[in-house]
């Protein structure tokens, strides 16, 4: 019976609030995930304490993942894409690369983002000089306990984040906002802070995003709790001292003058892009793109999850940058939004 | 100093040019362009205020901004290479200069008055530049590196081994009938009509020789008729 079935493609915050919503409305959820793991970017790529709970990555996500792997209504499919789907909304059938066949009524494409790969911004030094890292990997020192130079294992006595790296950059073709980077990076400097009280962290920014209840509980807490200082100055470029640190070349907005300041260690943090495999999520399930890249919605305001063709719905990053909390939301609005309308269907036809 | 109404006609006319609504998008003040310009590390000039200026219609200021700083631009565009908003700040202080020109501020003709002897050159010979041409008071800028070109110069350039007509006066050879079809590019896209507005003159000097030019020219045409009659 496929009409009691919702296939949700990927297993990341998202598809799993879908899948959970599905199963609390008694559906059976079909989760397929291309990777080995469920949990989606904030397990894959080691995400610290997460915004804003301040809850580690794996135990809050990690609670998704058992929910959804404990209950008897869920069946999970790892390391496995959608190759085909055929059928229409009540009737798919998806034939998926391990070589199984879903049945499904509905389903939810919670496919996510793909963050922004910095050697598309060379002259930002990532990829030449050992101590320019990404948030990720960032936040994958934090959560190691130590923060150190990469290069010689120093304990760093500034650290920047440069905002804005691969969003609200027209000359790369990303000319969206990332929306969370900001109070990801006011949150990380508290973090490093924390962790080493002698380094200090500036960051540069062209304009502070910390949006509603952000603004106190992260940007200004950084600053005063934490001493983070926030300079407006988009970075022209990062570049190499004769004595091993990083130099850093923008422009002081306030006194107007160009200045060359060291660092130990440069942090990019990074945008979201929209999942590099949405071409050919577009083709298998035959959804519509929108002008960046990300998926298409069908309407704003009657049908906020649905997709360009009927029967399948999206949810969080997949749609543009989402925060995780946001995308968990829209993740249990697609799953219930996916049942009611089998539900309907069922009904119309009984 | 100008009036109010002077000044908004200067603007006024920096934003009507074809060229001003794709030059600038909108600016986020972040910096990056001043970060990056090299004339910025040198002099009292930033793209980004000259953006600001512009896209707040600071009149005054433009106007300001039009005696010194803008001259400070060397056009290198990596101002350009760099926004974000895919803004070009040196594009924006290319239709500046030829406002500047426009309304025969004194400052476009103080900053192109040592350009007057390149023209010369340019439209007399087809080269803007000439091995005579080089000698140390005319290139301060140049430093200790002048001292190379110093010597004696026919010999110097004897040593060079490809064609250079080994003479001092021009640096290769330009055809009359490229001299003339230059001449019709210059009026036509508005440069000899620049020159007149600064440098009176000058653009007598070269009108002469411009007429001169072309007599030749006509008169070579009808020769070349004849021999093909014959």
């Amino acid at each position: 019976m496929q009409q009691d079935t919702v296939l949700v493609v990927g297993g990341g915050p998202a598809g799993l609030a879908a899948a959970a919503n599905v199963n609390s409305a008694g559906y059976k959820a079909v989760v397929v995930e291309k990777e080995d793991v469920l949990g989606g970017a904030p397990i894959l790529s080691g995400y610290a304490k997460l915004v804003p709970s301040g809850e580690w990555a794996k135990d809050a996500i990690g609670r998704m993942v058992k929910r959804v792997e404990d209950d008897a209504n869920s069946t999970v499919h790892k390391g496995a894409k959608v190759e085909k789907l055929e059928g229409e909304a009540g009737n798919f059938t998806a034939t998926l690369t391990n070589g199984e066949s879903v049945q499904a009524g509905a389903v939810v494409l919670a496919t996510g983002f793909t963050h922004f790969d910095s050697i598309n911004k060379p002259e930002w030094g990532f990829g030449t000089y050992e101590d320019v890292l990404t948030t990720t990997q960032m936040e994958q020192m934090v959560a190691s306990g130590k923060i150190a130079c990469p290069s010689d294992g120093r304990v760093p006595e500034r650290v920047c984040i440069l905002l804005c790296v691969g969003s609200r950059d027209r000359q790369i073709g990303r000319e969206w906002c990332s929306k969370i980077c900001c109070t990801v990076s006011a949150n990380l400097a508290m973090e490093i802070k924390e962790i080493s009280p002698e380094t200090d962290v500036f960051i540069y920014y062209m304009d502070i995003r910390t949006f509603g209840l952000y603004e106190d509980k992260f940007y200004w807490k950084s600053q005063e709790e934490f001493k983070t200082k926030f300079v407006k100055a988009r970075i022209a470029e990062v570049t190499a001292s004769g004595d091993g640190r990083l130099l850093v070349k923008g422009e002081d907005t306030l006194v107007k003058r160009p200045i060359v300041i060291p660092f130990d260690i440069v942090v990019h943090a990074i945008g979201m892009d929209p999942n590099a495999d949405n071409p050919e999520i577009s083709q298998v399930f035959g959804v519509g793109l929108e002008k960046h890249g990300f998926l298409e919605r069908a309407e704003q305001y009657t049908n906020t999850c649905g997709t360009t063709r009927k029967g399948i719905y999206s949810c969080g990053a997949a749609y543009g940058p989402e925060t995780i909390d946001d995308s968990i939301a829209q993740g249990a609005a697609a799953g219930g939004r996916a049942v009611a309308d089998l539900h309907a269907l069922v009904q119309k036809a009984g | 100093m100008a009036t109010y109404a002077e000044m908004q006609q200067i603007f006024d006319d920096i934003r009507g040019d074809f060229r001003y609504d794709h030059e600038l998008n909108g600016c986020l003040n972040c910096g990056i362009c001043t970060a990056t310009c090299p004339s910025a590390q040198f002099y009292d000039y930033s793209p980004r205020e000259i953006v600001q200026l512009l896209w707040t219609e600071n009149v005054e200021q433009i106007y300001d901004a039009m005696q010194e700083k803008i001259w400070a631009c060397a056009q290198c565009m990596t101002c350009a290479a760099r926004c974000p908003f895919k803004n070009s700040p040196g594009g924006l202080v290319a239709i500046m200069r030829e406002v500047a020109i426009k309304h025969e501020m004194q400052s476009a003709k103080d900053v192109l008055r040592p350009f007057g002897r390149v023209m010369l050159k340019l439209i007399t010979t087809g080269n803007q530049l000439s091995p005579d041409m080089i000698q140390p008071d005319h290139f301060p800028d140049w430093g200790p590196n002048i001292q190379k070109v110093e010597g004696d110069l026919r010999i110097l350039r004897k040593a060079i081994p490809v064609k250079t007509l080994q003479t001092v006066e021009t640096a290769w050879e330009v055809s009359l009938k490229t001299s003339v079809e230059m001449y019709t590019i210059w009026e036509m896209t508005g440069v000899l009509k620049s020159l007149e507005l600064m440098d009176e003159n000058l653009f007598d000097v070269i009108e002469d020789f411009i007429d001169e030019k072309r007599e030749d020219y006509e008169d070579w045409l009808e020769e070349q008729e004849e021999e093909d009659d014959e």
